[in-house]
């Protein structure tokens, strides 16, 4: 057997049981918070990392709400996830991005206890998985689905239940959520009643009705309407005001753009970059800039300068060279007596990093 | 446990209020009454007048006798020895059918009219080609020909219209049979009195040895019998619902909403659970109405009772029920687990079911002889015991160890079970796309 773990995955319920994956050097297990020199290694790398810059300003004495450490799943042959470590700090909207099939669902369902990993550690508000930690998740699955012949508000309080949450404030918090998602008309019908985009909208309800700390959310907005992926993100970026903790797991790159604080970019298994997006971006090396000139004839044909040049219908858009510095170019381009009308430094956006990191590896 | 109670109470409000909860509990009460009471009545209804019969007797002295047979005949009575013969050999169904078709010629009981039809110097031949004639015109229902040697040979032909009519054709049979009779022991100087005293019924009276003198006129095998085919068809019926409420949940992807808030044997045991409440609540129901029935029938003084039953055997109807369900709602619920969809799902319960119904046909060698070695062996198997331990309860109540033992191997088969199928479930509920062959299902049971 290739996977040395032979406790069960909930064990006897409480102590660390999804940790102590292998007989690293000096690691204790015990409780989960000593560290051993190897994993404290890792810990070092993550937090050379820009992400924890953020970390050391405001919330140095609050530990990760997540910890994930050198995970690897393997399925059979296949390596699903091989040694993936990410952080994600308290109150931040944490993206989990990558193409199909590069590994966050299986990641995710490692977090939520679904399934344990064969390597590394999970650990949760500073411990290791366990059902009563479960309580404080809140999941929505990509593949996802209510019972058809069952009241929605029924199973919306069914699986609140499963989550501890009973009795008067889960009837309150389900109106309330139901009021919010404006299907409070609905309640009391059956889920093969509604239409999916409702039916998504009850799903949602069903990974945030129990109060959680922290939320996932595997492609929430697919195959919604404009409508309700406003609605939905309002909710989101709502529950973030209220201070909880959002992993955001997608492959489209706009709306992780514009919602996630943080990111963490996986491919074939493994990570390929994380850190806030102004980080990633900033230190993504690509600098581009967006023109409108007349004149200057010559100037973007430096190629000490500029690397290329592409061209749209009312404005250029130049690539500049590694090193070479936006002044010097604007300066250039006036000394040649060029008149510029427009020129912006130009951010790359998560997409362009996604298909380069993505396709170039 | 609070999440444990929540699948239960989910599973079990669920299906008790649903449609298909009532319909089943109402309907199949009436269903069995349907099928006892209408086919009596149906019987009942008297389809065209007195059945009309030719005799051709060549004896010439046998005509009165079958004539006067015919007409007194009494459907009721049965004396004949080659259906007690078979009748016993092939055990209760053929008993209750046999009941029926009696309680039917009862219900039925034609009245006869019987010709002689007199030679005249015809031959033979010309005679039965002119009443089969009359039979095609439809003048007459049948004949018979009582040849000149019956009473050595005891052969009489009967030639009829509607030869599937075999209520009428039993009756002719016994009137024929008796009028031969009483010709023989006449022959041989038999007077009257004597043979209306030889032709006296018998009848038998069965009491349980060392149970008083209270008659038992097979209501506690029925009861045994309804029983424990009751208990099939719950397990059945109830080890297909655990299948659909697997395969629903793994189908819509529940599951991982599920598995992420519990652990998943909390969810199969609760959900195995739920839905033995629900049987039992539907046993809880008919066992009330049967006795309502029971109490009101009495009142009005009807024959229906319901004989004495020791409260231990309820007890033990209850035990076995649920080792019985819990073995096989355990496997469906394995099988649940390894398929994607329901149809694969019936497919793959196929040998399940099959070893239900051997389990059930077991249970007819057992009533006959219930404390035969092969009945000890049988109840001890747990797939079996339900039904076969039961039958031996109420037949002929086994040594105390023997019960304890069945009971004993047949819940350390349940804790097997779920222990097997809980390693199959947590990995197959999360599997899409395609069945599970069965080296996969080893390699997840060995699965840490």
């Amino acid at each position: 057997m290739e996977n040395p773990c032979s406790e069960p995955l909930w064990g006897n319920g409480g102590s660390d049981i999804t940790t102590r994956p292998r007989a690293r050097g000096g690691e204790t297990g015990a409780g989960g918070l000593k560290i051993g020199p190897e994993t404290f290694n890792d810990q070092d790398r993550i937090s050379s990392r820009p992400l924890s810059t953020f970390l050391n300003k405001t919330l140095s004495a609050q530990q990760p709400t997540l910890r994930v450490e050198g995970v690897t799943k393997r399925f059979g042959d296949f390596t699903a996830v091989d040694g993936l470590s990410l952080t994600v700090s308290p109150g931040r909207i944490f993206g989990l991005l990558g193409p199909n099939g590069a590994g966050k669902t299986t990641t995710i369902r490692m977090i939520v206890g679904i399934t344990r990993p064969d390597e590394g550690r999970v650990e949760l508000f500073g411990r290791p998985v366990t059902p009563e930690l479960q309580n404080r998740i809140g999941y929505l699955p990509e593949e996802r689905g209510l019972y058809k012949r069952m009241r929605v508000g029924d199973q919306l309080k069914f699986f609140a239940e499963l989550k501890d949450f009973t009795g008067r404030a889960a009837d309150e918090a389900l109106d309330r959520w139901f009021e919010k998602v404006k299907l409070s008309d609905w309640k009391r019908k059956k889920a093969s009643e509604l239409s999916k985009g409702m039916q998504q909208k009850i799903q949602f309800i069903a990974a945030v009705l129990h109060d959680p700390d922290l939320i996932i959310l595997d492609e929430p907005f697919s195959g919604l309407d404009p409508v309700n992926v406003e609605l939905l993100k309002d909710l989101v970026l709502e529950l973030k005001q209220a201070g909880k903790t959002i992993i955001f797991s997608t492959h489209q790159m706009e709306v992780a753009e514009r919602i996630c604080d943080d990111i963490c970019l996986v491919n074939r298994s493994r990570k390929v970059l994380s850190g806030s997006i102004r980080e990633v971006k900033s230190g993504f090396g690509r600098n581009a800039v967006a023109l409108r000139f007349e004149g200057g004839d010559g100037v973007l044909e430096d190629r000490s300068l500029v690397v290329s040049v592409e061209r749209h219908s009312d404005h250029a858009e130049a690539l500049l060279a590694p090193g070479a510095d936006a002044q010097e170019l604007l300066r250039r381009l006036l000394a040649s007596g060029a008149r510029v009308t427009r020129f912006e430094l130009v951010e790359p956006s998560l997409h362009d990093i996604f298909i380069e990191k993505v396709s170039g590896t | 446990m609070t999440k444990f109670r929540a699948v239960l109470k989910r599973e079990y409000v669920q299906r008790v209020r649903s449609r298909m909860f009532v319909i089943i509990t109402v309907g199949a009460p009436l269903m069995f009454a349907l099928f006892t009471v209408v086919p009596v009545l149906i019987a009942g209804i008297k389809a065209g007048g007195p059945a009309r019969v030719a005799v051709i007797d060549e004896t010439g002295r046998m005509y009165p006798r079958v004539r006067d047979s015919l007409k007194g005949t009494q459907p009721g009575r049965d004396d004949d020895d080659d259906e007690e013969i078979a009748e016993a050999a092939s055990g209760v169904a053929n008993s209750n059918t046999r009941d029926r078709v009696d309680q039917m010629a009862k219900a039925t009981a034609p009245s006869y009219e019987v010709e002689e039809v007199a030679a005249e110097g015809r031959g033979l031949e010309e005679l039965k080609t002119r009443l089969d004639e009359r039979v095609g015109r439809g003048e007459l229902d049948g004949y018979l020909v009582v040849p000149a040697n019956v009473l050595e040979r005891g052969e009489v032909e009967y030639h009829a219209r509607n030869l599937s009519d075999i209520y009428t054709r039993r009756q002719v049979q016994r009137a024929v049979v008796e009028a031969v009779r009483n010709a023989r022991l006449d022959a041989r100087g038999v007077n009257a009195e004597v043979m209306r005293a030889i032709n006296q019924p018998v009848r038998l009276k069965a009491t349980k040895a060392g149970g008083g003198t209270q008659e038992d006129s097979g209501q506690s095998f029925f009861l045994v019998f309804g029983a424990g085919f009751v208990i099939y068809l719950t397990i059945l019926m109830y080890g297909q619902v655990v299948l659909g409420a697997i395969i629903e949940e793994k189908e819509t992807r529940i599951a991982e909403i599920l598995f992420s808030s519990i652990r998943p044997f909390t969810l199969m045991a609760g959900k195995l659970v739920g839905v033995s409440l629900v049987a039992l609540t539907q046993f809880a129901i008919w066992g009330l109405a049967l006795v309502g029935l029971g109490a009101y029938l009495a009142e009005r003084g009807g024959t229906f009772a319901i004989p004495p039953i020791p409260i231990s055997v309820y007890a033990y109807v209850v035990l076995f029920f649920l080792m019985g369900y819990f073995i096989y709602a355990t496997l469906y619920a394995l099988v649940g687990s390894m398929v994607t969809t329901a149809q694969e799902g019936g497919q793959l319960a196929m040998p399940i079911i099959l070893l239900l119904i051997v389990g059930f046909y077991l249970a007819f060698p057992v009533i006959r002889s219930p404390n035969s070695s092969f009945a000890v062996w049988v109840s001890m198997v747990p797939f079996f015991a339900p039904i076969t331990m039961l039958i031996r309860i109420v037949s002929q109540e086994p040594p105390l160890w023997q019960i304890l033992l069945s009971l004993g191997l047949g819940f350390a088969t349940v804790a097997a079970m779920l222990w097997l199928a809980g390693r199959v479930y947590r990995v197959g509920m999360l599997m899409y796309g395609k069945r599970a062959t069965i080296p996969e299902v080893l390699k997840w049971v060995r699965q840490p």
